[in-house]
């Protein structure tokens, strides 16, 4: 099974060929820090209102750090316990992409942070921002959990550490950064910030890979071992995911708390539910808030996109394109 | 909302929710925030659009809204919220429209401008307005402003006017408010080419029913200081020397300063390696100086309004040629990539057959073959036979042919663009030593250029979507519009500013203009008829040569009252020749060929090109229709542009939805999911899916024969852009090779689309039950045997 104890090396034959498939897309939306210009953020900086900038400091002083955390846990918990050498192919590949992450937000706080001493406070921010650090401070709860687990024994072992692959992927990623993604999308629909918006487009994408791998390994242990999930364990994932909305929304009050005009704190609530209760939809949980999205930026997000290349890099090719030269094949 | 009161409790709620919420007018004192004044504001507005719902506008504003907000931000966000609603009823588009011409009226009358007249004096002792149109205003102010017909705002989707809002309207040179509402720009762009105030209300009239619109640069530029009014450049290569290629630096940034998108060539220069006598070093190649060119072409932005671009072209006998491809990866060696550069390859006809017969392929340094770049046809032939003796390289025609086809696939970058046909199907190309050595930044434009004669062009579009009848298209208003497009087109040679003393020299000589093509989706759409069906291939062709037939007889009539440009003698048509003839078509209407013929035989032609499709891309916006030749690209879709983000949905569609009452929350969530296609929702009959496939679901077999067949109407190029949502080698190098067999002159972008994609964010996370699931959406790619736009290989139902 897929959280048997043990280092399983044998890639023929296929145990889980969907984890594998899972990596070689991942490989196709390679992308680099350098392809990101930034520069025009600089001059949008400038313009921001005092709340906006309040908002971009606090946002962008999370990311300096919010990948970092997912980083550790994946090669903490994760990569040591999904005993899949398929598996663990798309685990390298994710946490080559956290790494990616890390390094697009750095190259941010270096470009809109000039100054040195306040770059150093926004790396900071887990300690020193109280909005920050209650976020940190669910993370690492669940990171602890299960960080002194050597060997998925016991069916409770089993169960923390699906607690562990939830919270990660249903309220870090799922929410925690879809909660910033928000407030990207929300500057760019207002034509602010579009090399941060670009960069996120990216990061947007191979979030939804991890969160989507990771519900495929909660699937795959459901399906072997089925009563794993009873009722304790689903009312702990739903007390998980209302406790990541809470730590979400007392982060957005801190973030809007000037007052920014087409993004409110009740509308960023509701939105936070919403997506809540997607990710519970998920993994198969009834929904807790039943709330709709109120943001129609967000909407824009779901849609194909068309650049104007004369504007923007189109984000949209593809790498590791296969075949040879042919040529009777239908187009 | 179902939050449990605890829970809330723990939420710092700010003290604003707890009193009426109150905004700051302009002056200072506040008020309380009244639903009821922002739905008087909004039913101004409505008496046409019956699917809007006032209320709902004012209370999400409302909802979106802080205490202490100012009533501009409330006004701001009463556009953004009718905006967003668009994706629920396309007419919102409309209302977010007005709404913004009302927020952009208020600004310019608080810079105390209420007519045309006064916008244009504002502008003049700002130092924005030429002295000649402020001139030509004052005299003719009483008729101008009253010709300003406000209700043609009425016309605008939201995208377009907010793109003019943003980036087209006049702005004051300090307070950076806007000087001129939409209207105004319209017409002090036809004052700017008029000489008479009949003509200027004529043309603006046009350009305001939408019509027809000039290009970028003369929509910003003209009546202005600076009338640099023309879109593409093409620089022939430089010589290869270093005094020559940091010339072409200094000329490209002139040139992109002033909005030009810029096609530059780069194959006369040698390659790696190759010796150089001056040092007795050897040449690093072509890659070190394309990175020169690229951080150049970056600095340069245009005026602020958008970013410097360029393309460089080069041929594939050239050694660099495989670095060259390479310029445009994300990986490898960031100091030989240029990720500003558009790329693309000149192709030789030799190459292709090369590449069809499997045969040896020479690179040839151009320090060993100077003349190579200045020959065509059996000419090159015979001189690079002659070279290849001295060939740097052999490789295999087919293995570097597969190369450039997975630059197209991976990057959509480094066009297929062909020299052969290009040369020998150009007017311009009718003396000796006349050559196109290039295409311009967006493969419509083929001039002949040369070491001190940049090739320039000014451009506009007619929207054919505008000249459509229940009883299809009225001819007569089509010719209507080509004539005054055409004297529009050419008064800009005379009145331009060039850049460049190489483009100076070259204009008045060709005088080529580029009359373009936008909207052919809309009349499609109009007439119900399949992009891919041979009444739509007809139908394209004949409007085709209509235009091209009209543009003819304008350009006679201005050579016959002003002479022809003075490089006529120079061209194909001077012995007869018109470009159907090149061709060898069969023309529709015969006796007015025949009377254009003798018409020009007896006057010459104004100008030795007329006829360029450009893709359009911001002017169809504007204009609220598809762009250029193109199919559409989605029914639902996203334009990302320097303005923010805009839903486009496509109206033809939601109509067709409406009158078979199915226009739903549930198939609007269908057609979401599956990316814009309406391929997988049953209730909607097999012919009506068919008319509104996407690029992505049409043959692009369609579009190539689309354009062969109007291709003979065309005297320059088109800018012709491919569909594959998942490309394979196989799949494109099939494609292009055919399109070369139909005797494209050139193609643009491959688009292809994301491996995988993001999760979406709105739609529900298990398909409804309304309609069966095309694209598998969690997870996203492992349902393989579900047919998928993302992974069309699993299907061929929708290819």
């Amino acid at each position: 099974m897929l959280l048997d104890p043990g280092m399983d090396l044998t890639l023929r034959p296929m145990k889980y060929p969907h984890f594998f498939d899972r990596f070689k897309d991942a490989i196709k939306n390679t992308w680099t820090v350098e392809e990101v210009d930034l520069h025009g953020d600089l001059a949008d900086l400038a313009k921001l209102s005092p709340a906006e900038q309040h908002l971009v400091s606090r946002l962008v002083a999370f990311f300096a750090t919010g990948d970092t955390i997912v980083a550790n846990n994946l090669v903490l918990n994760l990569y040591q316990h999904v005993n899949s050498p398929e598996g663990r192919l798309y685990l390298s590949r994710q946490l080559f992409e956290e790494a990616v992450h890390v390094q697009f937000y750095l190259n941010l706080l270096d470009t809109y942070v000039p100054n040195e001493q306040e770059r150093f406070e926004a790396f900071a921010a887990v300690e020193n921002i109280p909005s920050i650090a209650r976020k940190a401070e669910f993370c690492f709860k669940w990171i602890d959990s299960v960080f002194e687990l050597r060997a998925l024994e016991t069916k409770e072992h089993r169960r923390a550490f699906l607690l562990n692959v939830i919270c990660f992927a249903a309220c870090i990623e799922g929410l925690f950064f879809y909660g910033a993604f928000a407030y990207v999308y929300f500057l760019r629909s207002r034509g602010l910030l579009q090399g941060l918006a670009s960069g996120t487009n990216w990061v947007f994408r191979d979030e939804s890979m991890h969160m989507a791998f990771a519900f495929d390994v909660v699937d795959q242990v459901r399906a072997e071992e089925p009563d794993l999930f009873d009722a304790g364990m689903e009312q702990q994932v739903r007390d998980m995911l209302s406790e990541a909305v809470e730590c979400e929304v007392q982060f957005a009050a801190d973030l809007l708390e000037q007052g920014v005009s087409g993004m409110s704190l009740t509308d960023m609530r509701e939105y936070l539910q919403h997506v809540a209760d997607r990710r519970l939809e998920a993994l198969g949980i009834a929904p807790i808030y039943g709330s709709k999205n109120p943001f129609a930026f967000m909407e824009l997000q779901d849609v194909q996109e068309l650049s104007n290349f004369f504007e923007r890099r189109v984000s949209a090719y593809q790498v590791g394109v296969t075949g040879s030269v042919s040529f009777d094949d239908d187009f | 909302m179902t939050l449990t009161p605890e829970k809330t409790d723990k939420v710092a709620v700010p003290e604003q929710r707890r009193h009426a919420m109150q905004v700051r007018k302009r002056n200072g004192e506040t008020e309380p925030v009244d639903v009821n004044k922002i739905v008087t504001a909004v039913e101004r507005w409505v008496a046409d659009l019956d699917e809007v719902d006032p209320l709902r506008v004012a209370t999400k504003t409302i909802s979106g809204l802080y205490d202490g907000a100012t009533t501009a931000e409330l006004d701001k966000l009463s556009i953004q919220t009718a905006a967003e609603l668009i994706s629920e009823e396309p007419q919102y588009s409309r209302l977010a429209a007005r709404l913004l011409a009302t927020f952009v009226e208020k600004e310019v009358s608080e810079e105390g401008v209420t007519t045309f007249s006064e916008s244009i004096k504002l502008g003049h002792d700002e130092g924005l307005i030429s002295d000649e149109t402020a001139a030509f205003v004052a005299t003719n102010a009483e008729k101008l402003d009253a010709a300003i017909n406000d209700d043609a705002n009425l016309k605008f989707e939201y995208f377009g006017l907010r793109t003019v809002a943003d980036r087209y309207l006049l702005r004051h040179p300090t307070k950076r408010t806007i000087i001129e509402t939409p209207q105004h720009w319209l017409l002090r762009v036809a004052c700017g080419l008029s000489q008479n105030v009949d003509e200027a209300i004529g043309f603006y009239r046009l350009m305001s029913s939408l019509a027809y619109l000039p290009s970028s640069p003369t929509l910003f530029n003209s009546g202005t200081r600076h009338t640099q009014m023309s879109s593409c450049f093409l620089v022939d290569s430089p010589k290869d020397e270093l005094d020559s290629i940091y010339e072409r630096y200094h000329q490209v940034a002139k040139l992109s300063k002033f909005s030009g998108g810029i096609g530059i060539s780069w194959s006369r220069v040698r390659g790696r390696g190759a010796l150089i006598r001056g040092t007795n070093g050897k040449s690093n190649g072509i890659v070190p100086f394309l990175k020169t060119l690229d951080a150049g072409v970056a600095a340069v932005n245009q005026g602020g309004r958008r970013k410097g671009a360029a393309c460089v072209y080069l041929e594939p006998w050239h050694p660099d040629i495989e670095e060259f491809l390479e310029l445009r990866d994300n990986t490898g060696e960031e100091s030989r990539r240029t990720h500003n550069l558009n790329l693309a390859n000149w192709i030789p006809d030799e190459f292709m057959r090369r590449v069809e017969a499997d045969e040896d392929w020479s690179l040839i340094d151009p320090s060993d073959a100077p003349e190579l770049p200045d020959l065509f046809g059996a000419e090159f032939d015979e001189a690079y036979k002659a070279a290849e003796k001295n060939a740097v390289k052999t490789v295999k025609a087919r293995d570097l042919y597969g190369r450039m086809m997975r630059t197209l696939a991976q990057t959509g970058n480094g066009w297929m663009t062909f020299k052969d046909p290009s040369n020998r199907l150009s007017n311009q190309t009718g003396a000796p030593g006349n050559t196109i050595h290039l295409s311009n930044l967006c493969t419509e434009i083929l001039e002949v250029n040369s070491d001190d004669e940049t090739a320039v062009c000014n451009l506009g579009s007619i929207n054919l979507g505008g000249h459509i009848t229940a009883g299809g298209v009225d001819w007569e208003k089509l010719r209507a519009t080509v004539r005054t497009a055409v004297t529009f087109l050419d008064r800009v040679i005379d009145i331009n500013f060039y850049p460049s003393d190489q483009a100076a020299k070259s204009n008045p000589r060709w005088r080529p203009v580029g009359l373009g093509l936008m909207g052919l989706q809309d009349a499609f759409f109009m007439l119900r008829l399949p992009f891919d069906s041979a009444e739509a291939r007809e139908l394209s062709t004949r409007v085709q040569e209509e235009i091209f037939l009209t543009a003819l007889e304008s350009s006679a009539l201005l050579a016959e009252r002003f002479g022809p440009h003075p490089a006529y003698p120079e061209t194909r048509a001077a012995k007869g020749d018109l470009h159907p003839d090149l061709w060898g078509a069969t023309v529709s209407q015969t006796e007015r060929w025949a009377a254009v013929k003798a018409k020009i035989a007896a006057h010459g032609l104004r100008n030795s090109l007329l006829i360029a499709i450009a893709p359009t891309a911001t002017i169809a916006s504007i204009a609220g229709c598809y762009e250029c030749i193109e199919p559409q690209v989605s029914n639902l879709f996203k334009r990302e542009t320097m303005s923010g983000e805009f839903l486009q949905i496509n109206t033809y569609l939601v109509r067709e939805l409406k009158t078979r009452g199915l226009w739903t929350a549930p198939i609007r969530e269908a057609i979401k999911r599956a990316e814009g296609s309406v391929q997988g929702i049953n209730e909607l009959p097999a012919e009506v899916r068919e008319l509104f496939r996407t690029a992505w679901e049409l043959p692009q077999k369609a579009l190539i024969e689309l354009a062969a067949a109007r291709a003979p109407y065309i005297d320059q190029s088109q800018s012709l852009n491919l569909f594959m949502a998942a490309p394979t080698i196989n799949k494109v190098s099939s494609m292009y090779l055919y399109a070369w067999k139909a005797g494209l002159k050139t193609s643009y972008y491959l688009r292809s689309r994301p491996a995988t994609r993001i999760q979406q964010a709105t739609v529900a996370v298990s398909a409804p039950p309304v309609v069966s699931p095309v694209v598998s959406l969690i997870p996203a790619l492992t349902e393989a045997e579900i047919c998928s736009l993302e992974n069309p290989e699993s299907c061929e139902a929708c290819q």
